[in-house]
Parts: C-alpha cells; sequence; structure tokens
C-alpha cells in the first residue's frame, strides 16, 4: 500500500474556535484505494478535521493545504467538495423518512430532462446504485419504512450517485448491529478493489483492526501517528495506546462482585406495540435482579430489549396487558415514571440525545432534572443546593467540563453520559437500567463508565445493562439474560459466558424455562 | 457586607430626597378652564392634532388631506393621524394620548370607536387642550368640548321624504311597499339617520300608506354591522327570497351609497325592476348609479364644508373667542349636551346633481 | 466595539441571571435615549426636555401597554413549552363584554365582576388546555379554532355593541396609586415603591453575591457590582421621580403596578420552583422530560390555561382603560404578544425564554411605537418599521449566534458561558439538534 499514489494530504491544518484550538498542526496522508481510518477520543479533533476537509469549514476559516489529486484543494462549500468527488457520510443521518429511496439518492442531485426532473432516468440509476451496495429493496419504499443499517446503505448509495472518489464514514457502525456491521465493511472491501479509496472515523477497534490499511491517530487535536497496518504489529491494544496516551492493561476495571439477596422480581410481564394491537413485544416475562448484582440483557436489534426496560419504567413504552413487579417482596404499581422514580427505579436511555437531555440545559439543570423535590425547600429551587449537588457529581464522575454551568450540548458524548448518569444516581435508585451505557463513547471514557457501574453495584443497587456490544456484557456483567423477538430465552452466568453461547441463546426461539 | 447594604440604601435615599428638592413643579389638575368657557386663546402657531379613523373609506383620506392643507394654511402646525386598520381602537388611544404628550392645543377626533376613548378625552382635557368631536360624537365623557358635523337626522328625514318622493314619482297611489336598513350598530350615528327617517316614514306607514313588506322595522333587525356592503346584499337576498317571491318592492330606505348599491346589485341578480333606493356621501360609483336612473338619491355631505367649519372652530378657539355653535340640546353624550355646530345636508337626484357638485372637481364631469 | 465587549463581560461576565437582565436593560435605554434626542430635536428644545421621557408620555406608555405586556407573560410559558396561542385577542374581548354585561345588566359590583372574568378565562383555559394536553391537537390549530370561536362569542354576546363600565371598574385600567400623606411635591406612594424597588435591587446583588460565594465561585470584583447597582438604583431614582412627579392626580399607574406584580411573580416561578422548569425541560425536550418524571399534560394544560387567565385579564384592563367594552377588541393582540416574545429572546421551538427578556420585548416595541407617534409618523409606515424591527432583531440575534459572536439577546436569555472547551459550540450544537428530519446538503 505505501508504494500507491498519494490521493490526499492535508498539512498543518489548523483550526482555531474563540477560545480553543481544535486543530493544532494536523497532518494527514491518504493513498489511493487504501481504507483509512481515523481514530481518537472524542474530542480529539476527527470531525472536525473531515469538516475541513469537506469544506463545512471553508477555505481561508483554517490555516494549512490540502493537496486533493495533486492539486492544492480550496472548497468554499460542500458543494465544490462533493464536485471533486469527497463525500462525507455523517453520523446522523441525512435521509428525509417521508420520501422514497430514489428520491433521497437524488435530492439535490436530480437528473433532468427539459427542466423536470426525469424520474425515470432516476429509477432506473437507483435500482443499479441500490445493486452496487448490495441492497435489495424497492427504490420507491420510503426511507422510514426501512431499517437504520439499510438506511446507511442509502446513503452509501447517495454518495456514489454523485460519482465519489474518496468516501469519508463518520461512525458508519454505531448504529449497526453485528450482521448490518458485517456488511458494511464487506462492502468497503468491495470498493476498495474497486479502486475507491475510503476515510473510516470509528470507535469500534475490532473493525479498524480487521478493516484499515492505514490507521492515523489524533490526540487533543493534534496528528499523534500513522499506523501502517500491512506493516504487523498493530492490534487493539496498540490503537488504545495511541489514542489515550497511555497503556491501558485491562479494557475493564477489575472488580469482585458482592451480590446480595434477589430484591426486584418482574413476572409474566406482557406487553403490547403502542400502535399495533396484536403485536406484542414482551410475551409474558419474567427476571429477578440481585442486590449488588450487574445484569445484562443481550439480544439482536429490535429483539425488543429496549420495549421491556422503558414499559417497567413507568409504562413509558405500549400499552401494558398484565405482569407484576415486586421490590423487596412487595408488589409495585408503576403508572407513571413518576411513580418509578419514587420507588427507586432509574433508567438511562439508549438515545441520550433524543430523550436523555434537554440540549439547551447546562449541566447542573441537567443533573437535578429527575428529581427536582431533592433541592426544593418550602417551593422554591435552591439554587445552591442544586449547584452543590451537581458539583458533587461532576468530581466524582470526573466529568470533562470547566464548570456546572457548561451547556451539555457542548460536551463530549462520554461527558453527556456522566451527566445522564449523575441525573439518575441523583434520584437515589436502588435499580439502574443502562440502555446502551457506552454507544458513541470513545475507549477511556467507557473504562470510567464501566467503573461507575461496578462501584454503584457495590452499593447495594441492582443494575441492569442493556447492550449490542458482547464484550461489553461478558466483561461487566455477573449474569445475561439472552432476549429474542419478545420473550427471553436464556438465563446465563458469568463463567459460561461467551459470543458464541450467547450469540446462540441470542437467536434461539425457544422460551427460558422460569426456575 | 450589612455595612455595604445600609450604604447603598443611604446613597440612594439621598439621591432621591435630592432630586426633590430641585423639584419637578408638579402641575395641578385644573389649571386649564373646563368645558364651554373661553379660555384666553393660544399661540398662533400651536400644534393640532387631528385623529381619524383607518383609512378605509375615500372620505376619511379626502379629510386627513384637507385638515393637513386648511391647518398650514392658517398657520398652525398639524398632525394628522389615521389608526391602523386592525388595531383601530388601541392605535387611536394612543394616537391622542401622543398628542397630548406633544402639547397640542385641540384635537379634532374623528373616532373609530364613540365609547372607548373617554379616557383619552380627558387627558387632553386635563392637560388644557380642547377636544372636538369631528364628524362622530364621542359618548359618556364631561371631557368633550365641541362637536362638529352635518345634521344627521336631517340626513334621515331627507332619506325618508326622498324615498316617499321617488315612489310617488312611479306610482300616483300607494299602498307602497318597502324595506328599511340601517348602518352598523356601534356607530352612534346609524341610529340618528334612522330615527331622522321614521320621523318621516312612521306616520305614512301608520296610515298604511307604506308598509313594510316583511315587517322588519326594529333597529337591531335591519342594522347592518361594520357598514358591510356584503352584510347588506345578503339581508336583501334572503328578503326577496323570503318575501318577494312574487310580489314587486317598491323602495327600499338605504343609510349610504355602499349600502345602495349593494341593495341594487341583489335586486337586479333577481331580474327585479330596481325600486327607489336612498343613499348618502355622494361616492363616485353612485353618482353614475344615479345618472343612469338605478339608484334614486343620495345626500351631499360635503368634507370640504365640515373640515372649512371645524378649523374655523379651531380659529376661534386660538384667538380666544367662543366658537360658533348653532345647537345646545340635541346632543347628549350620557354626561353632558355637547355644544355642537350643524351642518346642513343636501338631497341630491337626478334632477339637481349637476347644481350640487358644480363646484366637485371629481364629480362635476360625471353629472353632464 | 472590543472595548464595549471587554465592559461587557466585565459588568456581566461574573453572575448569571443579573447579567442577562442588565443586558436587556441596556438595549432597551438604547433606543429611549433615541427617542428622547429625536423628539427633543423636532420641537427644538434641548435633550431633557424631550417628549419621551417626560412624566405624562412615560405614564401612557405603561397605561398604553400594559395589557400587551400581560399577555406576553403567559406567552413567553405558552411559547417556552413548545406552543403558541393565537387566541388571547378573541378570549380578551369575549371576556371584556362578558364582565362589563355582567356589570350593566346583571349589576354585579366590580370587584365580583373581575373575579367573574377570571373564572371566565380559566374556564376557556381549560377548555383549549384539554384539547391541546389530553387529546394532543396542536396548540396552534385549537387556538386558531379558539380565535374564531371566541371573536364570534364576542360578537354574538355583545350584538356588536359598546358597553359602558363603572368608574369603579375604570381603576383597573386607567387608575392612579392615590395621594397620601404629606405634601412633597410628589405622590408619596410612588415615592415608597420607587424606593422598595431601589432596597430590591440592591438586595438582589448582594444576595446573588453570596450565593456565588456558596457555590465557591468567585463573584465578580466588587467595583463591577456597585456599578451595576449605581446604574440600576439611579435608572430606578429617575423613573420613580418621573411617575411620581406628574401632573397632580397622575401617579404609577395601577394597571403598571398589576403588571410589575405580575412580573415579579411569574418571574419567580419560572426561574426558581420545580413548576417553572418543567415548562423549560418540556419546551426543551419534551420525551426527555417525560422520562424523568414530568407530567408532561399536566404542564401543557396548565401554561394553556393560564394564558387564557392572562388573556382575561389583560382584556378587562382594556376595557377599564377604554371605560367601555367594544366590537373591535382584542383584535390582533396575539400578534404583539407573540412579537414581544421573540424579541425577547425566546426560540420558536421552545425551551428558550424569560420573562423578563419578553417584556423587554414589548417594551422595545412599545417604545419604538409612542416615539414614532410622537414624531408623527403615521401608522401605515409605523406597522412598516415594527415589522422590520422584529425580523431583524430576531435575524441578528441568529446570526450572531451561528457566528459564535456576542449576541445582546443570546447573553439576555442564556447565562452568560465560557466558550467550547471541546468540541467547537457551532458544530457540536448543530450536530446534535434532536433534528427531527435532517435536509441533504
Amino acid at each position: 500500500m505505501t508504494n500507491a499514489p498519494i490521493l490526499l494530504e492535508m498539512r498543518s491544518i489548523t483550526k482555531e474556535f474563540p477560545g480553543v484550538k481544535a486543530l493544532s498542526d494536523v497532518n494527514l496522508v491518504v493513498r489511493a484505494g487504501e481504507i483509512h481510518a481515523i481514530c481518537g477520543e472524542n474530542g480529539a479533533g476527527k470531525s472536525t478535521l473531515m469538516k475541513v476537509l469537506s469544506g463545512v469549514y471553508p477555505y481561508g476559516t483554517y490555516t494549512g493545504d490540502i493537496i486533493y489529486q495533486g492539486q492544492p484543494a480550496r472548497y468554499s462549500d460542500i458543494r465544490q467538495s462533493e464536485h471533486a468527488g469527497i463525500v462525507i457520510i455523517h453520523q446522523e443521518l441525512a435521509l428525509i423518512p417521508h420520501m422514497s429511496i430514489t428520491e433521497n439518492i437524488f435530492l439535490g442531485n436530480e437528473p433532468r430532462k427539459r427542466g423536470a426532473i426525469d424520474w425515470k432516468a432516476a429509477q432506473r440509476k437507483a435500482v443499479e446504485l441500490l445493486n452496487q451496495v448490495g441492497l435489495k429493496e424497492d427504490p420507491d419504499t420510503l426511507i422510514k419504512d426501512i431499517g437504520v443499517g439499510k438506511q446507511q446503505l442509502v446513503e452509501i448509495a447517495k454518495a456514489f450517485a454523485k460519482d465519489v472518489k474518496l468516501l469519508i464514514l463518520d461512525e458508519p457502525t454505531a448504529a449497526l448491529n453485528e450482521a448490518d456491521s458485517q456488511h458494511l465493511l464487506d462492502l468497503l472491501r468491495g470498493f476498495k478493489e474497486r479502486g475507491i479509496t475510503s476515510i473510516m472515523i470509528s470507535h469500534k477497534l475490532n473493525e479498524i483492526e480487521a478493516i484499515a490499511d492505514s490507521i492515523t491517530i489524533l490526540r487533543d487535536g493534534k496528528t499523534v501517528e500513522t499506523l501502517d497496518v500491512g506493516a504487523g504489529g498493530v492490534d487493539e491494544d496498540r490503537i488504545v495506546r495511541g489514542m489515550v496516551g497511555r497503556e491501558l492493561s485491562s479494557r475493564f476495571p477489575d472488580h469482585t462482585p458482592k451480590i446480595g439477596e434477589t430484591f426486584f422480581e418482574v413476572r409474566d410481564w406482557t406487553v403490547r406495540h403502542p400502535i399495533s394491537a396484536e403485536r406484542l413485544v414482551c410475551k409474558g416475562e419474567s427476571f429477578h435482579v440481585r442486590r449488588g448484582e450487574i445484569v445484562g440483557f443481550a439480544g439482536l436489534m429490535g429483539a425488543g430489549r429496549t420495549e421491556l426496560a422503558m414499559s417497567i419504567f413507568g409504562r413509558s413504552y405500549g400499552v401494558y396487558l398484565g405482569g407484576q413487579i415486586f421490590k423487596d417482596g412487595k408488589e409495585l404499581q408503576l403508572k407513571s415514571v413518576a411513580d418509578a422514580i419514587h420507588h427507586g427505579l432509574a433508567y438511562v436511555s439508549e438515545d441520550r440525545k433524543a430523550i436523555g437531555l434537554n440540549l439547551l440545559d447546562d449541566i447542573k439543570t441537567s443533573t437535578v432534572a429527575a428529581k427536582l423535590s431533592k433541592i426544593t425547600k418550602r417551593g422554591v429551587l435552591d439554587e445552591v443546593a442544586e449547584y452543590q449537588a451537581a458539583e458533587a457529581y461532576r468530581r466524582e464522575l470526573r466529568t470533562k467540563a470547566p464548570t456546572v454551568d457548561e451547556g451539555v450540548s457542548k460536551l463530549s458524548g462520554g461527558n453527556q453520559q456522566k451527566v445522564v448518569l449523575a441525573k439518575w444516581m441523583f434520584t437515589d435508585p436502588d435499580l439502574l437500567i443502562l440502555d446502551e451505557p457506552t454507544r458513541g463513547i470513545d475507549v477511556g471514557a467507557k473504562y470510567e463508565i464501566y467503573g461507575i457501574i461496578q462501584r454503584l453495584a457495590d452499593q447495594g443497587k441492582g443494575v441492569i445493562v442493556i447492550s449490542s456490544e458482547l464484550p461489553e456484557l461478558i466483561g461487566l456483567c455477573d449474569r445475561i439474560y439472552t432476549v429474542f423477538e419478545g420473550q427471553i430465552t436464556g438465563d446465563i452466568a458469568r463463567k459460561d459466558a461467551n459470543p458464541e453461547t450467547l450469540m446462540k441463546q441470542m437467536t434461539s426461539t425457544k422460551k427460558m424455562q422460569t426456575r | 457586607m450589612r455595612n455595604f447594604f445600609g450604604k447603598s440604601v443611604a446613597v440612594g435615599a439621598i439621591a432621591m430626597l435630592a432630586l426633590t428638592a430641585c423639584g419637578s413643579g408638579r402641575d395641578g389638575d385644573d389649571k386649564s378652564g373646563s368645558g364651554g368657557e373661553a379660555a384666553k386663546g393660544f399661540a398662533a402657531n400651536s400644534l393640532i392634532g387631528v385623529a381619524l379613523p383607518a383609512k378605509t373609506s375615500e372620505n376619511w383620506v379626502l379629510a386627513g388631506d384637507l385638515f393637513t392643507n386648511g391647518l398650514k394654511e392658517a398657520g398652525f402646525q398639524s398632525d394628522v393621524q389615521y389608526a391602523g386598520a386592525s388595531t383601530t381602537v388601541a392605535d387611536q388611544q394612543a394616537q391622542i394620548t401622543a398628542m397630548v404628550t406633544k402639547g397640542a392645543k385641540v384635537i379634532v377626533i374623528g373616532a373609530t370607536d364613540a365609547a372607548q376613548l373617554a379616557t383619552q378625552v380627558s387627558a387632553a382635557h386635563n392637560a388644557g387642550a380642547k377636544v372636538i368631536a369631528y364628524d362622530r360624537l364621542i359618548l359618556n365623557t364631561p371631557d368633550l368640548d365641541y362637536y362638529v358635523a352635518f345634521d344627521n337626522f336631517k340626513v334621515g328625514q331627507l332619506q325618508g321624504q326622498a324615498l316617499l318622493d321617488g315612489m310617488k314619482k312611479k306610482k300616483a297611489s300607494g299602498p307602497y311597499t318597502v324595506e328599511l336598513f340601517a348602518g352598523s350598530p356601534d356607530d352612534n350615528n346609524a341610529t340618528v339617520f334612522f330615527n331622522g327617517a321614521m320621523d318621516v316614514l312612521k306616520p305614512e306607514i301608520d296610515k298604511g300608506n307604506v308598509v313594510v313588506g316583511s315587517g322588519q322595522k326594529d333597529f337591531k333587525t335591519i342594522a347592518i354591522q361594520g357598514w358591510k356592503a356584503e352584510g347588506a346584499q345578503a339581508r336583501m337576498d334572503q328578503l326577496l327570497t323570503s318575501t318577494y317571491g312574487s310580489k314587486t318592492i317598491d323602495g327600499v330606505l338605504s343609510p349610504n351609497d355602499t349600502l345602495a348599491r349593494a341593495i341594487i346589485q341583489s335586486i337586479k341578480s333577481r331580474n327585479k325592476p330596481v325600486p327607489v333606493v336612498t343613499g348618502q356621501d355622494s361616492e363616485v360609483e353612485s353618482i353614475k348609479s344615479i345618472m343612469k336612473g338605478e339608484q334614486y338619491m343620495t345626500i351631499n355631505k360635503d368634507t370640504r364644508n365640515l373640515v372649512k367649519e371645524t378649523i374655523n372652530m379651531v380659529k376661534s378657539l386660538q384667538a380666544g373667542t367662543e366658537p360658533q355653535i348653532n345647537d345646545t340640546k340635541s346632543y347628549n353624550n350620557n354626561t353632558k349636551v355637547v355644544p355642537t355646530y350643524l351642518l346642513p345636508p343636501v338631497a341630491v337626484t337626478k334632477d339637481n346633481a349637476a347644481e350640487a357638485y358644480a363646484s366637485d372637481p371629481k364629480l362635476a364631469p360625471l353629472t353632464k | 466595539m472590543s472595548r464595549f465587549k471587554d465592559l461587557q463581560k466585565n459588568l456581566f461576565g461574573g453572575t448569571t441571571s443579573n447579567a442577562r437582565q442588565f443586558g436587556m436593560i441596556f438595549t432597551l435605554l438604547a433606543i429611549v435615549l433615541l427617542f428622547q434626542f429625536l423628539t427633543a430635536d423636532k420641537i427644538g428644545v434641548g435633550f431633557g426636555d424631550g417628549l419621551t421621557l417626560r412624566s405624562d408620555n412615560l405614564i401612557a406608555l405603561f397605561q398604553q401597554n400594559s395589557y400587551i405586556l400581560i399577555l406576553a407573560i403567559g406567552m413567553l410559558m405558552v411559547i417556552v413549552a413548545g406552543h403558541i396561542d393565537l387566541s388571547v385577542g378573541s378570549v380578551a374581548a369575549f371576556v371584556g363584554i362578558l364582565v362589563a354585561k355582567s356589570m350593566a345588566d346583571w349589576s354585579l359590583p366590580w370587584p365580583v365582576a373581575i373575579l367573574f372574568g377570571l373564572a371566565l378565562g380559566a374556564a376557556i383555559g381549560a377548555w383549549q388546555g384539554f384539547w391541546v394536553a389530553y387529546i394532543g391537537v396542536p396548540a396552534f390549530i385549537v387556538t386558531l379554532a379558539g380565535m374564531l370561536l371566541f371573536r364570534g362569542a364576542n360578537q354574538f354576546v355583545g350584538n356588536a355593541d359598546t358597553i359602558p363600565v363603572p368608574p369603579g371598574f375604570q381603576k383597573i385600567g386607567g387608575g392612579f396609586l392615590p395621594e397620601v400623606g404629606p405634601d412633597t411635591g410628589y405622590n408619596n406612594l410612588t415615592l415608597l415603591l420607587g424606593l422598595a424597588a431601589c432596597v430590591a435591587v440592591v438586595w438582589r446583588e448582594l444576595q446573588s453575591r453570596r450565593t456565588r460565594k456558596e457555590m465557591n465561585a468567585e463573584p465578580a470584583p466588587m467595583w463591577v457590582s456597585v456599578i451595576r447597582m449605581a446604574i440600576m438604583v439611579g435608572v430606578l431614582v429617575f423613573v420613580t421621580l418621573r411617575f411620581a412627579g406628574g401632573r397632580v392626580g397622575t401617579s404609577f399607574p395601577i394597571s403598571g403596578l398589576i403588571l410589575v406584580v405580575l412580573v415579579i411573580a411569574y418571574g419567580f416561578y419560572t426561574r426558581n420552583t420545580a413548576g417553572g422548569r418543567h415548562i423549560y425541560a418540556v419546551g426543551g425536550n419534551s420525551r426527555a422530560a417525560e422520562l424523568s418524571g414530568v407530567k408532561l399534560r399536566r404542564v401543557n394544560f396548565f401554561v394553556m390555561m393560564n394564558m387564557s387567565v392572562l388573556a382575561a385579564l389583560a382584556g378587562m384592563i382594556f376595557v377599564a382603560r377604554s371605560a367601555a367594552s367594544g366590537p373591535q377588541d382584542g383584535l390582533s393582540w396575539e400578534l404583539d404578544a407573540i412579537a414581544a416574545v421573540f424579541i425577547g429572546g425566546a426560540a420558536v421551538s421552545g425551551g428558550i425564554g424569560t420573562i423578563s427578556g419578553s417584556i423587554v420585548g414589548g417594551l422595545v416595541m412599545a417604545v419604538l411605537n409612542n416615539g414614532l407617534q410622537l414624531l408623527g409618523v403615521g401608522t401605515d409606515r409605523v406597522q412598516i418599521i415594527k415589522g422590520l424591527v422584529l425580523l431583524l432583531a430576531v435575524a441578528l440575534d441568529v446570526y450572531n449566534k451561528s457566528q459564535g459572536r456576542f449576541s445582546i439577546i443570546g447573553s439576555i436569555t442564556r447565562p452568560f458561558r465560557r466558550e467550547a472547551s471541546a468540541e467547537p459550540a457551532s458544530s457540536s450544537a448543530a450536530g446534535s439538534e434532536p433534528a427531527k428530519t435532517t435536509v441533504a446538503g
């Protein structure tokens, strides 16, 4: 690979925002036909670098040179960079839900015939593009009716419609399940054979290790190093060392569980889909959690784990049909979120930005949001108590922010997640349900969050972790339930947990026999 | 901290006292005279405020221009304001208040809502300004000084008489079938027009010489909200359906030209002969209609004369003399009888149109 | 510019809530002084004798606009919760006519009639709140319906008549603080009120310094606090003397007093209570709020109902000031109130905005209106200017925010924040917006 011609070179790129240097003197060399991964913790400057490249930050707002195909590139907007064949696919997909696949693929780039859109040509081209990305869908299907994995493929097809030479993917597999991720990676390999160069930003180091030809690591807005995978000696630990600047001996903190009695139990829990009356999302399921225990819920996307958790949390999802919840031997009636919080339940949602946080709030407002009664004195909010509580959690969880007055929208994913954790720790829960607690979070922060989860368990709380990353569940949990299509199919102790057994149970249609 | 707090309060208090000592010379409440008694007059180049309703009819636009020019000629400064189209009352209230602040000596008000300006009129009075109600009487305030308008009762009488005359011309003897229309119920003048007309028509109705076909004679029933043409047209449509399926209609009492034309439109669309229809305001379209022989009559209330008389009143007040008044008993605004100068209206039919509009540059050519 | 920025940072950088209010008052002050200069220039007198700051004009300004400002309070809460209320003008007119009729036809004593009016407002609000909160019809639709419904009801009940109201009732719209105590050459009650306000300002500043200390944060330097207090107290003293020193019989208007009480009460509610914070939470991210235990329906019901109660009050104050209820009451009030809220820095998407910001927004429009009228500018041109000001004020704010520069309205609405430490502010904020749909570039 090292002999291939250089397609893109970015030289001493420096980009400043008022008060911060987001990039300082960053260099990047991408050779034609390779898959080049960019790694770094959140806030390292990966996205900013790509925005500089694609013209989101126009020429003149940064210093340094971009040489693309041997020519200096000075883009003043995305259109220009796209014209040159540089297409970026963002983490948040830019698709319009109520338009068809064809319409989305050609949005802003419609084939015209005498001024009008030539839908016939568009259709033909769309089928062709969908074949290229291996998506078997009717091009008239609406985006909202296909899954995230397929939407991602539509995005890529859209890039192809623009005659892409350099494809940039920002966290392409973050929202995908294992199978879809695998498909996407295969696709990237296929592109490589066809001579398309890709830049991939990802936190999933195993994927990077498997697919990348070169890896450039950024830390704190600076280039740390570029690794040539072909030369050997590059593994996950090596990458992590570059990213965090130190050796991480283990991905999980050492922990000896202190497990007590069963204190939380759900029996015969049955819930149907909020709209479709026939569709059961929980089919009479039962499970239990002990004090001090970290219980995992493994399952494929759409298995019903989130639905189960939210329906227990004050009936936040679906329509309750039956089942009981017991805590400390007493049955609870949790008809609203307020009831659930009152009885010591906490649910840290899967999607921080959409439903976990009010992004307009600052850290301190977010921290106390779920239990304002704790800082209310005679009907009046006590600002000092609020500040002190938020500050205490900021220190305890080591949230990176200058003060608790900082807006949560300005924090990195890991720090946002710490704020969400603080918000729920502030409610003094007995049972915490954490839904994908480390999604989109970098390695260092993951390690810290695992530590927090373990500490919470050691305080005698029960913790439920829902995750799509099997290594995470295996490394963290004391016991793992597997879920398939609304049914609990297995209850696996830590010592028996390995990816193979889990995967087998996660795709089993046989309901587990309760006790 | 406590110490500092005390100091701050002290500083504030001292500042206030210091300013108090300078004194602002608070104006007394009753410095300026009230009501009718003639004041000593005021400077010849004083500010005169004129607050008119929204620019929805050509009449008001004309009046505004006449005031601007007339006051300027007379040597005054003028401030002529129209209310906004959607927020009429609030705008007019604010405009009058602003005129008071600016120190206007006389404020002429063509009210958008006659009953919602009492507070502002009182404020003007207390600030020593004279208030003249122009065309529309302002209600419920003892602080209104003068009222200048056409004799609206007389307008009604003329309309009533013309209706009778017109019908007699077409058909020598009765009984005549008629319908009655009146103006907007929130306009005080509408009632006066109607009462004037009924002053003439009532005896004939009682005698049975004139018959109201639908039997609708009550003001509330026949009034057209907001003087809206579509309201009159809709009502006439209904009457034609309910009452005049086979019967013919001899005459319609309409309070103004806009409504008259709407009524004629409604009748024509049913292919019925156009009856005798009265009007008012000398609108261009109605003059054309009269010359064509459709609308029977209109009333000429020359805005020029009304503005001229108002400005004469302002001049008298400036000189410190009592303005000319010719009615001191008819116009009670619920708190007092307002001294009034009434101008006589003129009834215009096809016969005297050329003579009546001879001096009007816009209307005269239409009557040729 | 940069020097101004330094000053701004020094004066406002230290504390949060005070800083906001201070920035706002500056903006308003600039407009007031501009018109003071222009009116003085027009009639050819010294700056001090301009018309804008004369007692009678200040009094009129408050009386003319108190009802719009009262509406703006309610509207702010509605807009922060992510809704809108188009029906306020119609509701005000409907309540106004019924209250006037209740006194004229059923001879209710006026204090009872006021209670009746408020109860009526609550009932109307409950009706609208029911559709919005419990059935889930968008507030835009519910209140558009309400706008038609209650305008029609007003005409149905009132028959387009103008109904006068008794003098006792007129006090709430046109009345003044009475004259009591010794003859000081000023209205004594107004003086007392002004003094109380000065004390409150000083007390609050010191209180906030104390709070900062308890939060282990460095309060602003003492001189900054002193300057801040001096300016505030200076303005208050000036305004007090103007109100107290007007023509005998006039003083601080009762409607202004009602407004001040409401601003303080609602300001406190939105800032310092759990209920108030829930409104911001619902507007900022309703799903997140719901999952934090906020009772969504209850909050939505409350803001809609509260709005109608305030609309009822505004309607009664206008009727009282006009001495009669008329068929044109309340026309396009909703637009004035909404404009005030947005000029005051609220976000169209909800979650952002303050009561004091909205009041200043309303005052900016009011002063503009008044100043232009004093200059003899016709209503047609005044409307054009007001439209442009609304557009420019919000556009400037949006532009400045997108450029990451100092934003007047931004500093009004959000606590002053230090610049981003990690990812740049603009990019992460834009990217992380809980956008429903994103348009491909």
